[in-house]
């Protein structure tokens, strides 16, 4: 019994790991600031670009950037 | 009416354009929008779309205003958006309007964002002179 809860505590590291190391990877090649808000109070909020805002700064910038705003 | 016409002379304000874009090398275009989303002046060539130029500037500075309401504060000071080829730059002006520019990829963005707020007075003013805000 002792020996199969400690299999099963072996596995499930395992299986974790992968998990954690997988999303780690996934995230981090998408994941980049791309757009910088500051306050009025000095205070700033960043937006990645796999969130929605950051998506939709970024496809405006695109555009604005490609024909001169 | 041209967009020209509904702003009237806008001489002061194109010439303050002018000035920001003479001083900051690095600055591919730049262009004023009022609060209420008019296109007021812009430094952009010949057949760009005026119209759809204005509609993206204003969605950018309603995403800004969105996130501000969103996170408690009262007002966007300013924006900077990385794109693949470049940057968008804005920064609110006195009364909600904004004052825009767009950069290319190398630019020294910081130096830019300097000069558009040692500008932002400047730009207040010819836009008040010109009666919009």
């Amino acid at each position: 019994m002792k020996k199969l809860l400690g299999r099963l505590v072996i596995l499930g590291a395992v299986v974790g790991g992968a998990v954690a190391v997988g999303g780690y990877l996934r995230g981090g090649a998408a994941a980049t600031d791309v757009a910088h808000v500051t306050f009025d109070d000095g205070s700033s909020i960043s937006f990645a670009s796999n969130t929605p805002e950051g998506e939709e700064f970024a496809d405006i910038a695109r555009k604005l950037v490609e024909m001169g705003v | 009416m041209t967009e020209r016409e509904k702003v009237g002379s806008g001489g002061d304000l194109d010439r303050a354009l002018a000035d920001l874009r003479a001083l900051s090398g690095d600055m591919a275009s730049c262009a004023v929008l009022s609060a209420d989303g008019v296109l007021l002046s812009s430094s952009h060539g010949e057949g760009v779309d005026r119209e759809r130029a204005a509609a993206m500037l204003a969605a950018a500075a309603n995403l800004a205003e969105r996130a501000a309401r969103r996170e408690g504060k009262e007002h966007v000071a300013q924006v900077r958006v990385d794109a693949e080829d470049g940057h968008l730059l804005l920064v609110r002006l006195e009364g909600g309007g904004t004052l825009a520019a767009a950069t290319a990829k190398d630019a020294r963005v910081g130096l830019v964002l300097y000069d558009m707020r040692n500008a932002r007075a400047g730009i207040e003013g010819a836009t008040k002179a010109g009666g919009r805000s």
